[in-house]
């Protein structure tokens, strides 16, 4: 087994400043009201001196614009679990504990190439989240976690991946960093044991009998001597996050970098799932109560980072923003099974389908669902009925429907019907009423009839009762067009087409 | 000299005057043999910009290109018409031999939206094909910046990109490749080509309209008049010449 740990320390700071850093002094309060104390500080309250453990009162002493904020249990528990839900695309086996997550990593190590890779993508990863963490690997959880907070502390800890190499790599790192209790450390500091070395130079017996059972027992896991069972941490079957804007955010086009992040943890999340979405929807909250509700809707479903972002950032260009925005929240409530895309070189036919659908979103986007559209033969002779707006259906799926049926071609999967005469390439909407001299009629010069009558005489079965005699005709200056002329009123005459 | 010349003109993008460039870029036939002479490399550019000049509306504009969009929407790729200016009428698609499930209509409403749209598709690498039409494009500045970059898309899309235009725009400097003016004699389509990598074709070629091409239209008609329909009450009277 190996494990890797993530540890946060600096997290209920990292929570406020995740949608961008404050260059302003800021420090995360805790303890009891009547005398909180800071319990992390940015780097610019500590640039004025402001230090963990200080209180309050003494650090707006020293910093006047400090900004203090309440440390928030609940959001830094939520935080940790939506990093393990990101960190399931990695490995099944995720542990959220006190500070951080544990990944057992040894199963997957070969798919993700080797430990430096897995580390170096776990780590970019975790940036990409707008999130700091420090790093640990070694055979047993506790190790790795330890590992990490030393490199969180600064101290030089190397990862270690043989269980036999484990006493000597922890032998230098100081116990504090272990949960212990703070009277059992303060009494094995009186007896000189301030490191893991010493400590593990002991008896496992005396300080069983000294110090409880509980402290033999984490020393023993430590090194591998005791099991170490996690339970995995198992995500809901929806995904939802929120963000807070660092600063209210006026304009639309200072959401794209904290969506980045949400979109960043929606991909790992889904990705561990072998999920993704086909409707996301994200919420602008302005304050308490008023909201503004954006709705992605795909094709088939979706979780790269990039692609909603670029959906996203066509709908929100749209957007006129009453009030400033203050948070951000992602959520997808239905997560479907995701068909990976293939990255070829040279793309084949099932690629170009998929890149046509994700044009059609991309369009559909942003001119609106209604402008973006596919066209289909209709089952009717009726000019105006002789075709049909498709939508946005995709092809791959279209061609689905087809096999699925019993192999009897359609009206439309012949072709045309033979019985169809010459038709017009542009088609108006509504028929154009032309101007009639003498009994004939004009557009542009008179016409001159150079095919039909074809006539169309159908639909009164449905009430759209059509009675009308289609002719080809060219003005003087070789515009051909398609009119006709119903049957009630001969002397009326229409331009229906366009043969461009 | 002549040798060094004959080297320069080798390379891709660089002819002689007084001949079409011969290196072989993408290309498709546009089903027209006496057009396909004419055009370098034999056939419609791929890949780059090109541009329809017309006055009249109905004179085949786009029934003269339907093969080569056939061609090009070849592997599932799309032919996108951006705004145009009446409905692609599927029927017709059909009978020009186009597949209807290749084409998408998009309708934008603002000119800036449809050149938006047509340089998504282009460079998405989904469309074989796009057709644009701007409406009422006012003769400004930014027009040949507005072109170049179509141009660029339509070269990291490798697809065609046509734009339609009235003949006014052929004063005025274009990045494209291809400029075709189009109008109409007689039964014929006359097309010249005032731009392309050689000399301008100044003497016009007459191309047969493409749906005349591909239906008789007369034999058609009279087969389509269902024989058990009443003829109406009041016959047509004064029917109007019908050409033989």
């Amino acid at each position: 087994m190996l494990w890797v740990a993530l540890e946060l320390p600096e997290l209920p700071l990292q929570i406020v400043e995740r949608a961008g850093a404050s260059r302003d002094p800021l420090a995360i309060a805790e303890g009891p009201p009547q005398r909180p104390v800071v319990a992390c500080a940015n780097a610019a309250a500590k640039a004025a001196g402001v230090r963990e453990g200080q209180a309050v009162a003494a650090a707006k002493a020293l910093a006047a614009a400090l900004r203090v904020v309440a440390r928030d249990a609940g959001a830094e528990k939520e935080t940790l679990e939506r990093l393990a839900a990101w960190a399931s695309q990695f490995t099944p086996m995720v542990s959220v504990e006190a500070q951080g997550i544990v990944l057992e990593v040894e199963s997957g190590l070969r798919l993700f190439g080797g430990h430096a890779r897995l580390t170096a993508a776990i780590r970019r990863g975790v940036r990409e989240l707008g999130l700091r963490a420090a790093l640990g690997i070694a055979p047993t959880p506790s190790a790795a976690r330890l590992l990490a907070r030393g490199e969180a502390q600064g101290l030089r800890v190397r990862g270690c991946f043989a269980a036999g190499e484990l006493p000597a790599r922890l032998a230098e790192l100081p116990l504090f960093l272990l949960d212990w209790p703070e009277g059992t450390l303060a009494r094995l500091a009186d007896l000189g044991v301030l490191r893991v070395r010493d400590a593990l130079a002991l008896p496992p017996e005396g300080i069983a009998r000294r110090f409880g059972p509980e402290i033999a027992d984490s020393l023993a896991r430590l090194t591998g001597r005791l099991a170490d069972a996690r339970s995995p941490y198992v995500a809901p079957p929806r995904f939802r996050a929120r963000l807070e804007l660092p600063a209210q955010a006026e304009d639309v086009g200072a959401l794209a970098f904290p969506l980045r992040r949400l979109l960043a943890e929606f991909e790992g999340a889904l990705r561990g799932r072998g999920a993704g979405a086909q409707r996301v929807s994200i919420a602008l909250e302005h304050d308490r109560t008023a909201r503004t509700h954006v709705q992605l809707d795909f094709a088939s479903p979706e979780r790269e980072a990039e692609f909603i972002l670029a959906i996203a950032r066509e709908k929100l260009a749209r957007l006129a923003l009453a009030a400033p925005t203050v948070a951000l929240e992602l959520r997808a409530d239905a997560l479907l099974p995701y068909a990976p895309r293939a990255s070829t070189w040279l793309p084949g036919e099932r690629e170009q389908a998929l890149d046509a659908e994700r044009l059609i979103e991309r369009l559909a986007a942003r001119l609106g669902r209604d402008r973006v559209f596919g066209i289909a033969l209709g089952d009717d002779h009726r000019p105006e009925k002789s075709w049909e707006n498709r939508g946005q259906t995709p092809i791959s799926k279209e061609r689905n429907s087809v096999d699925a049926g019993s192999g009897i071609p359609s009206f439309g999967n012949w072709g045309l019907s033979p019985v169809f005469g010459p038709r017009p390439v542009w088609l108006l909407h509504v028929p154009q009423r032309l101007l009639v001299q003498d009994g004939e009629p004009r557009l542009q010069g008179a016409l001159e009839m150079r095919g039909g009558p074809e006539r169309i005489e159908a639909g009164w079965w449905d009430g759209g009762e059509v009675r009308r005699d289609y002719y080809i005709a060219r003005n003087p200056r070789g515009e051909t067009f398609w009119i006709f002329r119903e049957h009630r009123d001969l002397r009326a005459w229409y331009l229906h087409g366009v043969f461009a | 000299m002549k040798r060094a010349l004959e080297d320069l003109a080798r390379l891709p993008g660089v002819w002689l005057g007084g001949e079409l460039e011969h290196v072989v870029r993408e290309v498709v036939a546009t089903g027209h043999a006496e057009l396909d002479r004419e055009l370098p490399g034999g056939g419609w550019p791929l890949g780059s910009l090109s541009e329809v000049l017309h006055d009249e509306a109905g004179i085949g504009e786009v029934g003269f290109l339907c093969g080569a969009l056939a061609r090009a929407s070849e592997g599932r790729r799309r032919i996108a018409w951006v705004s145009p200016p009446h409905l692609p009428y599927a029927p017709a698609l059909v009978q020009h031999g186009l597949a209807l499930d290749r084409c998408l209509v998009v309708r934008p409403v603002h000119r800036e939206d449809a050149l938006w749209a047509a340089e998504q598709s282009l460079r998405s690498g989904a469309c074989g094909a796009v057709l644009l039409w701007l409406p009422n494009a006012p003769a400004e500045g930014g027009e040949y910046a507005c072109l170049r970059r179509l141009h660029m898309a339509a070269q990291a899309g490798r697809s065609m990109a046509v734009l339609f235009r009235s003949s006014a725009a052929e004063s005025r400097s274009t990045p494209a490749h291809l400029r075709v003016a189009l109008t109409r004699r007689a039964d014929a389509l006359e097309l010249r080509i005032p731009k392309r990598r050689g000399p301008p074709l100044v003497e016009p070629i007459a191309l047969v309209a493409g749906w005349r091409s591909r239906t008789a239209p007369e034999a058609r008609a009279a087969a389509c008049v269902p024989s058990r329909v009443p003829v109406p009450a009041d016959p047509p009277r004064a029917l109007p010449r019908i050409a033989a």
